[in-house]
């Protein structure tokens, strides 16, 4: 099997399962014909395509799931929350086979039981079957007939208007026929040879071998009258035998036909998704990456080449350098949107992310026993498909948090006087060339004084520290490895590891986390996250001699300070700033520079996740925008080093990695 | 071992002594170069350049071989070489030529004051006895 098809086809089952689980919860709220369509769509595809690539289990898994749907699209099936759950069921099971086949293990997960289910179920209530799916029914009486869509009407309608015939055929091929479906094909096309086909059950442009019938339902317009249809589709090979019908004219009725309205539009939507998806075309990341790369050297040669100018505009003064200034000046305009360009092309909108909360929402408020109203805002923001990956786990964690420790259940917010029902609201945003992701909750809040007795009896601090930490201070303790505020440990969170991984995941990001949280009001996690992981906006300062990069997205603020300003509590430099007591870091030593003598030190404010902290530097340059590279696998992982780049005058500047030096701090 | 005429070393020394690494290793020889350093990394590493875009890291041999450092000189070199995935420069005295050897011996426990490990043998050649280094074992040495 081609390394390549597996690839594209799993791209297209994650883009059905997420359709999938999107339209069901759709469904769930509203019947439409529209969603159970699309759903039924969706089933077909990958039956389709899980057949051809021999993943057999998800093919006959889709398989039922599609009669399923069928029965529901045909409206023998009421939409019951039996019905809901039990294609909630399969998509699961659809989920776990996908894992498998990306692990490369097929055949680990068990879905005997789901088809099992599903087959009962679609057994059991079973009503009179009178369409298209049941036409290969031997006794059945007259032709099943298909629907018509809006535009098929009108189809019908043209054709009559010309003074032509429209007929439902129905074709009996010899079962001893091997190639059925060939054989539908060339009966297909010469009828279309006669005059028009507008309709063909099974749909022979989308015929796989798992396709089984023995007969083909068509509607076909064309000037011969019944008979004469009926003697030459007998004169094809392998035909048993013809039926003709003439069309009913109700079936072609334009006015009073709500559902074919909005069949109809279901039918341009999916014509207009065809059309933009013609328009983009799938790149694998990697490709992406080299580019990036490519745009990153161009970026670092124009620093370059804007150096050289400038050194030679001091020198000499001829047109020879201003020509140069000129082209520099629109080189780095057309670096700089190219970089963009590039940067755009790796963005994903967040939506990507954002469209598995619903479902993970609805399935955890129910276990949980809670009523909660989703509200998600931003779903169009843009970031770096590798940070959307990267975001995910953290921001599952805070929503599990938000519902199983923030939300009340209903009584209980009913006895605060709230709204039975809880809000969440997950919002993204731009905000100064930063993403921010709020997670909201309308819930109890977060009470210090049971943070500071939870890690006392948790062993985490002693009492006498509790006692000197502020309300703040007390509410960061959640981030502390092994703290977990649930009562009662229950397998939705409160295993005492999520807060402690969502901060460091931020951390890994060069992000930041904070808190807002009012007793009884509710609570809200902010993330700050770089746009991108490539390039990076970063400041320059100098210890001594050695340029070295803050990643802008750490930074809080900068100040200057006295060294009068600068206080030494138990051990360890601090300053105070807005009354948070912020420890002060002086890196010198780790790179061996001397100390200069300031009468105002210069003083970075960085922040990672939601602590902050003072590092004292000897002068800032100023901002710019520099490619991250890496030290090389020679060197490795450097504690406290993230990177390096290689800045306008061709020396390696050192990128700072700040969550390192908080370490050194905890550390001491 | 047997002798292999065909193969083309560079050699290069420090101090007083010659060594060598086989040509095909080798990336390029440039001249001293501004060295970013390192915190926290292993002393005989003493940084990174910027070799036309990409960040090279550089070690000292000397510091390697535990010999005393000195101050670079107008014939300090570093030689760039590649070696399985990574680019890695290296700081010696001075290059001298390239060169074949008549014949090559597997090396002794010690070299001169430097563990037989970092040699792949000792090399015979016009100028007398040339220690030919163990990539390998330079590079991933701990």
């Amino acid at each position: 099997m081609s390394f390549d098809y597996r690839e594209v086809f799993i791209e297209e089952l994650e883009e059905q399962l997420q359709l999938m689980d999107d339209e069901i919860m759709k469904l769930e709220q509203s019947d439409s014909e529209e969603v159970v369509q699309s759903l039924f769509r969706a089933a077909h595809t990958l039956k389709g395509s899980s057949a051809a690539m021999g993943f057999e289990e998800m093919k006959q898994l889709t398989h039922r799931m599609e009669q399923l749907l069928d029965q529901v699209r045909s409206r023998q099936r009421p939409v019951t929350a039996q019905l809901i759950d039990l294609l909630f069921l399969a998509l699961d099971n659809l989920k776990l086979l996908k894992e498998d086949i990306l692990r490369n293990d097929p055949s680990s997960t068990d879905i005997s039981l789901c088809i099992e289910k599903l087959q009962t179920f679609a057994e059991n209530s079973e009503v009179s079957r009178p369409t298209a799916a049941s036409a290969s029914d031997p006794g059945e009486s007259g032709i099943a007939k298909l629907r018509l869509t809006m535009s098929d009407r009108l189809k019908v309608q043209q054709i009559q208007e010309r003074g032509q015939h429209v007929f439902w055929v129905r074709v009996s091929i010899a079962s001893d026929c091997l190639i059925k479906g060939a054989r539908a094909y060339v009966i297909h096309s010469k009828m279309l040879e006669w005059g028009e086909v507008l309709l063909a059950s099974p749909d022979l442009e989308n015929l796989d071998e798992s396709n089984e019938f023995s007969e083909i339902t068509l509607l076909y317009g064309g000037t011969q009258s019944s008979e004469e249809l009926s003697v030459l589709v007998s004169g094809l090979t392998d035909v048993e035998s013809v039926n003709v019908e003439p069309i009913h004219p109700e079936e072609t009725t334009l006015s009073q036909q709500p559902p074919a309205a909005s069949e109809k539009s279901a039918g341009e939507e999916v014509q207009q998704t065809a059309k933009i998806k013609s328009q983009t075309i799938r790149v694998s990341v990697e490709r992406l990456d080299h580019l990036m790369n490519l745009v990153g050297e161009l970026v670092i040669d124009q620093t370059r080449i804007h150096q050289v100018e400038r050194t030679q505009r001091r020198r000499v003064s001829d047109e020879s350098v201003n020509e140069l200034g000129h082209i520099s000046d629109h080189l780095s305009r057309i670096i700089g949107d190219l970089q963009e360009s590039v940067m755009k092309a790796r963005m994903l909108p967040i939506e990507q992310l954002f469209n598995r909360f619903p479902r993970m929402i609805r399935d955890l408020s129910r276990d949980l026993g809670k009523e909660i109203d989703l509200v998600i805002e931003g779903q169009d923001t843009e970031l770096d498909r590798t940070l959307i990956e990267e975001i995910a786990d953290p921001l599952i964690h805070l929503i599990r948090n938000a519902i199983d420790h923030g939300i009340e259940g209903p009584d209980k917010r009913a006895d605060a006087g709230k709204n039975r029902t809880g809000t969440l609201v997950i919002r993204a945003a731009h905000e100064d060339n930063q993403v921010v992701i709020y997670v909201q909750d309308d819930g109890a809040g977060i009470d210090p004084e049971k943070i500071k007795a939870s890690a006392i009896k948790k062993g985490l601090v002693t009492p006498e520290e509790a006692e000197q930490f502020s309300e703040r201070e007390a509410i960061e303790l959640i981030f502390r490895p092994g703290f977990s505020t649930a009562a009662v440990v229950s397998d939705v969170s409160g295993r005492g590891v999520g807060m402690d991984i969502v901060r460091s995941n931020i951390e890994k990001l060069n992000g930041m986390i904070d808190i807002e949280t009012k007793l009884g009001e509710g609570t809200c996690f902010k993330i700050k996250l770089p746009l991108t992981l490539a390039i990076i906006a970063g400041l320059q300062v100098k210890l001594q001699k050695q340029t070295l990069i803050i990643p802008m997205s750490n930074i809080a603020e900068i100040v200057r300070v006295t060294s009068g300003e600068i206080e030494i509590v138990r051990g360890q430099s601090v300053i105070l700033l807005r009354n948070r007591v912020i420890p002060v870091v002086d890196i010198h030593d780790q790179f061996k520079a001397d100390r200069t003598q300031q009468s105002r030190i210069p003083l970075v404010i960085v922040g990672s996740a939601e602590k902050r902290l003072a590092l004292v530097v000897d002068e800032l340059i100023g901002n710019q925008e520099i490619v991250i590279k890496s030290l090389g696998s020679y060197i490795g992982k450097v504690e406290g080093i993230a990177g390096a780049t290689i800045l306008g005058d061709g020396s390696v500047a050192l990128i700072l990695e700040i969550s390192a030096l908080f370490n050194r701090i905890s550390g001491k | 071992m047997k002798a292999t005429e065909q193969e083309q070393y560079v050699e290069f020394g420090i101090e007083n002594e010659q060594y060598a690494i086989q040509i095909h290793d080798i990336h390029e020889i440039i001249k001293m170069q501004e060295i970013t350093q390192i915190p926290n990394v292993k002393p005989y590493v003493k940084g990174v350049i910027n070799l036309r875009g990409k960040i090279v890291p550089v070690l000292s041999l000397r510091s390697l071989f535990e010999i005393e450092e000195k101050a670079y000189t107008k014939t300090t070199r570093i030689v760039v070489v590649h070696h399985r995935e990574d680019t890695v420069g290296i700081i010696v005295d001075r290059v001298s030529k390239v060169t074949t050897f008549t014949d090559i011996q597997p090396p002794p426990d010690r070299v001169g004051g430097i563990s037989g490990n970092f040699f792949v043998g000792i090399g015979l050649s016009g100028s007398g006895l040339v220690g030919i280094l163990r990539l390998d074992e330079v590079l991933l040495h701990d």
